[in-house]
């Protein structure tokens, strides 16, 4: 676009979002051009809309002017490469719509604008006796809602039945600018009048024969804008322990794994490597690795709570049991771990990461590899990513390893850290080497990039043609002129 | 009428003994009496049968069926009128000889089965592996693939295992023109147990709340979850239905509580299950339970004024759940909550062990879900009336109102005295959110009762708009027509998701997308005036809803 052509569309932006909604600050919109590995276009300006009407005028605008719109509701720092434009974009800057519309505590729901905060919502919360259910350390920056679409897995698989958990009901403007209201929020009826006969919003499916949340979920912004969504919440235990279970061979924490999984014994429940545990606890680079060299390969965090009812007794059947299948399973639970206490280590994971983000601390950057597959299958991708990272020379015992089950255990999370110097050339290059090829390897040997962000969009894609097509046609009903986030996934091409 | 040409590739599709035009083997399709609304108890007749064997003869039947300008059906175990023709080109696609349980993970919770498994069947297996399937209410002998891809999905155990279309992990997807589509990690030869992804779930366009009954293809396997069964392997068992004894688990426990009014039974029904102590939970109404239990007993019951107003007042809040645990601390901390609940809402437990013929007898049935279909021996026939799942509050207020409806049409004689309160109510993912639909049972012999079907159903669907609530509207044409434009005209997106997955109109979507007007001027004038009333209020504006 010409500079006379920009300033014109952004005048007209500025005219439909209001006065001052127009931001072109170098600084800040840097911080879209890059994130991890992605690179992309300088976004030409930046926007953000207070309310869902100027979000809905902001897509009919791109749809008349053929502008990319890069949708984005948590702050920076970024790391995924999702919000980073391919080419000309202007970013919609979702952050300023940041209120949590109403918290049910009965029904324990919140209902909340794109722009809200773990931490926010945390404290809106727990003054209703709620908790929400988080991923693991999210960065203080995060929208909830962003992370919620993105699927990232929260920490309590026995809350997780479902892909769409915590997620609910969403407003969503699709890229034909066309409003839609998902679950029981669909209506008939305002939300006013929807509480007023008790409805809460609480049913995510629908309506009727689709589950446009579905489609939006994981779509990383190329199907619909979410201008609000509920939540679900869970009750803010009276009694809640944390136990490690460290352990030499990560076979002997599966084994433990699984029926208490199957049994939904405990709320917080994951698997963390050595390195990984230590760039939770510690804050600095020496202290992280003398933490992680005393750490066992493997520990096993998991949370036991009581209610409102004989908590110490559901504590202490939760307690026994574990136990028992903690015996069974050759392993044993401990309340502390070189450099944290059990308590001390609740605290952090019921937080988001205080600063720096954790994963930045060991080296000042880091590259995530991670995909679904199930806990049986885990140590084999290990296996791979250690090969992998031994050829680049990537020392193994400084990979970041993250197992988090969902669905109740039914598949997991598996994720892996490479922490990098970003001021060193050499060791960057390593990472980025060691990125590419691992996550080939990986999913030459079944990871499932359910979440493809860069690189891995082409690579998983190439293995589900049929898939491709199926999206492929959706998105071309949803966004026909494909300004939404345009370029990524598999809608290179649309059509 | 079905062209011998294409008689003729239907039996090159599926072999010549697995198709059928003769017309009694027809019949006996379209005898389909449930969740119809033709008074006639006779749906249209397909033009044909066909059985495939396998997910290629599927294939090639519909790629045959499109080449003819013909439609399919498709049936697994079939339910009443949701599997049947809805027009009088459809060939129905009878899935009975794909009959196998493919595989089940123990350790990951998954099975992954074919169309003509049944729930009792799968809970059988499963549970020589210590899991169980989530079985709905039209009971063991349904298809949970049919149900998880492209029906509904409730039943009494949702409170621990969910629904069906949250079950669902990973599909083979035969689509309208003949092509496989394979859902998450199975479409990326990752195996079954994930149906999302990579990026955009392909489940939301499987379904929603309700499957698209066959109207985007015919799903050929599933991969559907499995949950946590600490009892036996076999659960030992003589007799059937309400003739069963059944050995009861030690660490089985099966109670009923009742409560002092509404306000305490919701308030402890709200602490129970986030108290997380339920394996089945349900909300019935007593003499829904005689009704079912002993027509013949409730017919002379219904007279008895005391015990009626014994059954629908002091017995009236009452729910019943099956707790089970792994241990005996698990048990010992279930039993002492609901024993605090219950003293702190003034509720009365009563423990059936001590009741032991009884607890032997309804075990199973609520277990497998095998009592539920016996509502239909009051008086031959049943019918529902369901609204939106949300909260359990707002349920309750269906419950309610479901009284005061039927309790009018049953002193009219439109349909029988089950004493009016005949909620099937549960809960779901620990009280996540409710369900309540509202069961009414006739005689299909009798006119009046006939005659009462329709006005019932539109007063039921005009009750839950006024709740702000989608009714039981997926399956009829003329209600989508009313209601979408007071949803976001879903069912525009249906119809253009219908367009481009179906370009032929092979699927038969009279129950996925079509719309026929709804001529309102039938409709008693006090109740049509309402439903205009909330036409004008709910419809959708190009701004969006009304707010």
């Amino acid at each position: 676009m010409t500079v006379g052509e920009i300033q014109d569309v952004r005048e007209k932006f500025e005219g439909t979002a209001g006065p001052g909604s127009v931001s072109d600050d170098s600084e800040a919109l840097s911080w879209y051009a890059s994130a991890g590995l992605a690179e992309g276009g300088k976004p030409l300006f930046r926007v953000a809309p207070t309310d869902a009407t100027q979000v809905r005028e902001l897509v009919k605008l791109a749809r008349k002017t053929g502008i990319n719109l890069v949708f984005s509701s948590s702050g920076p720092p970024r790391f995924r490469g999702d919000t980073v434009p391919s080419g000309e974009a202007v970013i919609v800057d979702m952050s300023a719509m940041n209120k949590v519309l109403r918290v049910d505590r009965r029904n324990k729901m919140a209902l909340i604008e794109p722009g809200v905060t773990f931490s926010q919502l945390k404290a809106v919360a727990e003054k209703a006796g709620l908790r929400p259910l988080m991923p693991l350390l999210p960065r203080l920056t995060k929208s909830v809602i962003a992370s919620y679409l993105e699927r990232e897995p929260i920490t309590v698989p026995k809350y997780h039945w479902d892909m769409t958990d915590p997620l609910l009901c969403t407003e969503l403007i699709f890229g034909t600018g066309d409003l839609f209201r998902t679950g029981s929020a669909a209506g008939p009826g305002s939300l006013k009048e929807q509480w007023e006969k008790g409805l809460a919003q609480k049913n995510p499916m629908g309506p009727a024969q689709t589950d446009f949340a579905r489609i939006v979920q994981g779509s990383q912004g190329t199907m619909a804008a979410v201008t609000w969504a509920t939540v679900k919440l869970e009750i803010k235990p009276t009694i809640h322990r944390l136990y490690f279970i460290p352990a030499e061979k990560l076979s002997k924490l599966v084994e433990f794994s699984y029926p208490a999984m199957r049994r939904k014994l405990a709320d917080e429940f994951f698997i963390v490597s050595a390195f990984a545990l230590a760039t939770m606890i510690a804050s600095n680079p020496d202290e992280i690795k003398a933490i992680a060299a005393k750490q066992a390969p493997y520990t096993l965090a998991y949370g036991v709570t009581g209610g409102e009812y004989v908590p110490e007794q559901r504590v202490e059947w939760q307690e026994k049991d574990l136990g028992e299948l903690a015996q069974a399973a050759g392993v044993k639970s401990t309340r502390e771990v070189p450099g944290s206490s059990a308590r001390q280590m609740l605290e952090t994971i019921s937080n988001p990461s205080a600063e720096p983000y954790f994963k930045t601390r060991a080296k000042g950057s880091f590259l995530d590899i991670f995909f679904l597959t199930t806990l049986d299958k885990a140590q084999s991708f290990i296996d791979t990513m250690r090969d992998v990272a031994s050829r680049n020379g990537y020392p193994v015992e400084e990979l970041g390893v993250y197992i988090q089950p969902i669905q109740h255990g039914r598949s997991c999370h598996l994720e892996f850290n490479i922490y990098f110097n970003p001021q060193d050339a050499e060791d960057s290059s390593r990472a980025k080497a060691l990125f590419d090829e691992a996550s080939k390897a990986l999913l030459e040997a079944g990871a499932f990039f359910s979440r493809p962000y860069g690189l891995w969009a082409d690579l998983a894609y190439a293995r589900c043609p049929d898939t491709v097509k199926a999206l492929k046609k959706i998105k071309e009903m949803l966004d026909p002129e494909d300004i939404l986030n345009r370029g990524k996934l598999c809608f290179k091409e649309v059509g | 009428m079905i062209s011998d040409e294409a008689y003729r590739e239907l039996e090159e599709a599926v072999g010549p003994e697995n198709v059928s035009r003769e017309p009694a083997v027809l019949d006996t399709y379209a005898w389909q009496p449930f969740a119809n609304d033709n008074p006639e108890r006779w749906v249209i007749r397909p033009v044909a049968v066909a059985m495939p064997g396998s997910t290629e003869e599927v294939q090639a039947l519909v790629k045959a069926l499109g080449r003819h300008g013909l439609k399919f059906k498709a049936f697994s175990t079939g339910w009443g009128a949701y599997s049947s023709p809805t027009s009088d080109d459809v060939v129905q696609v009878d899935l009975r000889r794909m009959d196998r349980i493919i595989d089940i993970d123990e350790k990951n919770m998954y099975t992954v089965l074919e169309p003509y498994v049944c729930g009792a069947q799968l809970q059988a297996e499963a549970m020589k592996v210590g899991l169980n399937t989530h079985i709905i209410g039209a009971g063991p002998s349904c298809s949970p693939l049919a149900s998880a891809t492209s029906a509904f999905g409730v039943g009494w155990d949702c409170v621990y295992m969910s629904y069906s279309g949250r079950n669902l992990l990973g599909a083979e997807w035969v689509l309208p023109d003949g092509e496989v589509l394979r859902l998450g990690t199975l479409g990326s030869d990752c195996g079954w147990f994930c149906g999302d992804g990579p990026g955009p779930s392909l489940r939301g366009i499987v379904r929603g709340s309700t499957g698209a009954l066959s109207g985007l293809g015919i799903f050929t396997k599933a991969a559907i979850k499995l949950f946590n069964w600490p009892g036996p392997p076999r659960v030992e068992t003589d007799g059937l239905l309400l003739d069963a004894q059944s050995e009861v688990p030690e660490n089985v426990r099966f109670c009923m509580c009742f409560w002092p009014d509404r306000k305490n039974q919701d308030e402890a029904i709200y602490k129970i299950n986030e108290s997380e102590l339920c394996y089945i939970f349900s909300r019935t109404g007593l003499g829904a339970t005689i009704s079912i239990a002993a027509p013949h007993l409730m017919k002379h019951l219904t007279g008895a004024s005391t015990l009626r107003s014994m059954i629908t007042g002091d017995l009236k809040y009452g729910c019943t759940l099956i707790m089970v645990a792994d241990s005996d601390n698990e048990m010992a901390y279930k039993e002492r909550v609901l024993k605090e609940i219950a003293k702190q809402y003034g509720g009365v437990i009563i423990d059936l062990a001590a009741a032991k013929p009884i607890i032997r007898m309804f075990l199973m049935n609520f277990l497998r879900s095998t009592a539920v279909p016996v509502v239909f021996r009051m008086g031959g026939q049943m019918f529902t009336a369901l609204d939106r799942n949300d909260t359990w509050d707002t349920q309750m207020d269906w419950a309610d109102m479901g009284v005061e409806v039927k309790q009018k049409w049953i002193d009219r004689g439109g349909i029988l005295d089950d004493m009016a309160d005949n909620p099937y109510m549960v809960s779901y993912e620990d009280n996540t959110w409710g369900h309540c639909e509202e069961i009414f049972q006739y005689d299909p012999r009798n006119p009046d009762h006939l005659a009462a079907l329709e006005p019932l159903f539109v007063e039921f669907s005009l009750e839950a708009v006024e709740r702000c609530m989608e009714p039981l509207s997926s399956t009829d044409a003329r209600l989508r027509k009313i209601i979408s434009p007071m949803m976001g005209h879903y069912t525009q997106w249906q119809q253009k998701i219908s367009g481009f997955m179906d370009g032929k109109r092979t699927a038969d979507t009279g129950m996925y997308c079509d719309e026929v007007d709804f001529d309102l001027q039938k409709v008693d004038p006090d109740i049509r005036t309402r439903f205009e009333k909330v036409i004008e209020k709910f419809s959708w504006t190009e701004d969006g809803p009304p707010e």
